[in-house]
């Protein structure tokens, strides 16, 4: 009997080939085993769970079903969401027609150019429209803190890539120092954020002493409350404008400072191995034929650097409405609403006021708003650049 | 960052003899601006160290220079302030996260890299998709998860304890991608070397892939280092006495809980920088580098 388990059966044709066949698989499967199962718990479940914990009532514990109730309490009402979105939708179109136009050489150019105008026009005041609506009879926090969130990327993300490309274009040159310039430069970005912001916390402390009231000292302006201050910056500098128009607080401002300070070296790294990338081939050319080193900048470097452009202003935006970490060292609570991005109210609505569900729907949409970002980005900006 | 350095040096020397009139003046705008910059980028770090130095006094009225300096801080913030526990704490964590780090994304590269099973490519995409979604969205339904509020785990919760901090971030999508991208370009001559020798994938990995594969595994070990040491937001929430409070999260509190001394303070975020700021120096041009090829953005 015992011979008659152990005993192999005769072996057929191919049968060792699929026999390392199936042995290459187990071990495909057995190598990525661990990795798989910390991604598919921490990583992949999370998603899911997400989506349905924002179908819930649930505070801590989980409560009754209620739908899409936390994201009916964003929006104020569907017919809100669908006004902003149709908004949305039209400026997108308007765009399209736009860079259409722009390719067709015919005659149909300018009326196309009217038509999307106009587009743009309807679009943009039905999105403000939209957005009225949901701000009456929505979370007016949560769409505050979109709008915040929105100042803290358009306040950062252009500068840091303009002062990346000016540094990363004069250090690509013929400089004493270099390597120790860009090790400078990219200290701050190295440095946690915790770390830095903390000391900036201090540099932008209220105290008439402190570092940054002493800078503008210099300049003859009065000690100002940073951090502390509500205000916005443009009311602060006396004029009077309200509404989005009025911009970001000077504590907002102070934040966005710090990010600039921390992620423009981030940018000239990246500009300077794009500016390694352009072949010294092509400035010679363009050298033979008489260009001046201004032609050569506006002809040769910017067009072969605007990859690197689009890839920085992207990462940047997605980067900025992800951020947290400085933004939750550095706001005070004097400041209010205004330094609080989506990222921080979302963290407070879940660790401060305990409402799991909503918490979870509100970073559900957060999460589709990078991505529609992401997406118009790509679109919009990805058609313009280029590729060589 | 070589390439940088091949600048394209005849455009200079020919130009030179028609526009030296302002060349010297570009010159000097341009050492004045990348000068003031690194002054800018520089400052805030000088003083850090400056006021960790100073006393509370001192700090209070904003000296630029400490008097005296006060080494005794760094010796109170490391006593008193706990920082000490918070260091090692911090330590701790990070050699057990790389550790599983390298040993799940090495594996997991490899088999996405060289081996052919049914599901791959699904398998892969799934985990680069997780590259995508925002830390907003994972951190609620984690937090639960390790509280053991989801599924019964061992221990029971794991609310303070090491492997709430460790076990989530032992595999990551970025990891694994990285290392994939080197195992892949590989010559498959060597593998099938190998194998006429006799040898399986495991012992091919081990004596063949490894030894050549110490940048990109650095490049791992880099971010890993970086990502775990700065690790904030998820110790905040799963960490609520000091047990294994790691020194971000420490520092933090401290601005909280022990009012404005600023010096102790000062001296606590020079010691949270010191571990970064040595791997940085140390291994500068392979972390720039890192950086500007895989285009990271912490």
């Amino acid at each position: 009997m015992t011979e008659a388990i152990i005993s192999v059966p005769p072996k057929k044709p191919g049968t060792t080939l699929h026999k390392l066949r199936t042995r290459e698989q187990i071990t495909g499967y057995l190598f990525i085993l661990p990795a798989l199962i910390i991604i598919l718990v921490f990583g992949l479940f999370p998603i899911g769970y997400s989506l349905y914990m924002s179908l819930f009532n649930w505070r801590v514990t989980k409560g009754a079903f209620v739908g899409g109730k936390n994201y009916l309490l964003i929006f104020g009402s569907w017919t809100n969401l669908l006004i902003t979105l149709a908004g949305i939708a039209l400026i997108v179109v308007a765009f399209w027609i736009w860079n259409n136009a722009f390719k067709s050489l015919n005659k149909g150019q300018k009326a196309a150019k009217i038509i999307a105008a106009v587009i743009l026009i309807l679009g943009g005041v039905i999105f403000v429209t939209g957005w009225g609506y949901m701000y009456d009879a929505g979370n007016q926090k949560f769409l505050n803190s979109l709008i915040v969130t929105l100042y803290y990327a358009l306040g950062t993300v252009p500068a840091e890539v303009i002062i990346g490309m000016i540094l990363a274009f004069l250090l690509y040159q013929d400089i004493v120092g270099k390597d120790l310039f860009r090790i400078i430069y990219f200290l701050p970005y190295v440095t946690p954020s915790v770390t830095s912001a903390v000391v900036f916390q201090i540099i932008f402390s209220l105290r008439e002493t402190s570092i940054a009231n002493t800078i503008i000292g210099w300049f003859g302006i009065s000690p100002q409350k940073w951090r502390f201050e509500p205000k916005p910056l443009l009311n602060l500098l006396g004029l009077d404008v309200s509404g989005f128009l009025s911009g970001p607080s000077l504590a907002l401002v102070s934040i966005i400072i710090y990010g600039i300070w921390a992620f423009v070296g981030y940018n000239t790294v990246i500009f300077l191995a794009g500016l390694g990338n352009i072949p010294k081939e092509t400035y010679e050319a363009a050298e033979i034929d008489g260009a001046s080193r201004a032609q050569q900048f506006t002809n040769i470097t910017m067009p072969l650097l605007s990859p690197t452009t689009f890839y920085l202003v992207l990462i940047g935006f997605i980067g900025t409405f992800k951020s947290f970490n400085h933004i939750y060292v550095l706001r005070t609570p004097s400041a209010g609403d205004s330094v609080i991005t989506t990222s921080l109210l979302i963290f407070d609505n879940f660790y401060k006021a305990n409402q799991y569900g909503v918490a979870t729907a509100q970073a559900i949409v957060l999460f589709l708003v990078i991505l529609g970002l992401t997406l118009a980005q790509n679109k919009l900006i990805g058609e313009r650049v280029f590729y060589g | 960052m070589d390439s940088v350095a091949a600048k394209p040096q005849p455009v200079v020397t020919i130009t030179r003899a028609k526009r030296s009139r302002f060349y010297w003046l570009g010159r000097i705008l341009t050492y004045a601006i990348l000068i003031f910059g690194a002054i800018i980028f520089i400052f805030p770090f000088l003083w850090m160290i400056s006021s960790s130095l100073m006393t509370l006094g001192e700090t209070i009225t904003r000296q630029l220079l400490p008097k005296v300096p006060q080494w005794i801080n760094y010796v109170d913030a490391w006593n008193q302030a706990k920082f000490s526990k918070y260091f090692m704490n911090s330590v701790f964590i990070t050699l057990g996260t790389l550790a599983g780090l390298l040993i799940t994304s090495i594996l997991a590269g490899y088999a996405f890299g060289r081996i052919d099973f049914k599901g791959k490519n699904i398998v892969f995409g799934l985990f680069l998709a997780t590259m995508m979604i925002p830390e907003s969205v994972t951190l609620i339904p984690n937090y639960l998860l390790i509280r053991g509020s989801i599924i019964p785990i061992p221990g029971g919760t794991w609310l303070n304890k090491y492997w709430s901090l460790t076990i989530p971030f032992i595999a990551n999508a970025f990891s694994i991608f990285l290392l994939r991208q080197f195992f892949a370009q590989i010559p498959k001559e060597l593998w099938d070397a190998a194998r006429i020798d006799g040898a399986d994938h495991l012992r091919f990995l081990i004596q063949v892939v490894l030894p050549i594969s110490k940048a990109p595994i650095m490049t791992v070990l880099l971010f890993g280092f970086t990502g775990s040491w700065n690790a904030f937001q998820w110790p905040l929430l799963v960490t609520t006495n000091d047990t294994w409070r790691p020194i971000m999260v420490g520092l933090w509190s401290f601005v909280n809980e022990a009012g404005p001394q600023t010096h102790l303070l000062m001296a606590g975020a020079v010691i949270s920088l010191i571990p970064i700021l040595i791997i940085y120096f140390l291994t500068q041009k392979q972390f720039t580098q890192g950086i500007a090829t895989t285009g990271l953005k912490g």
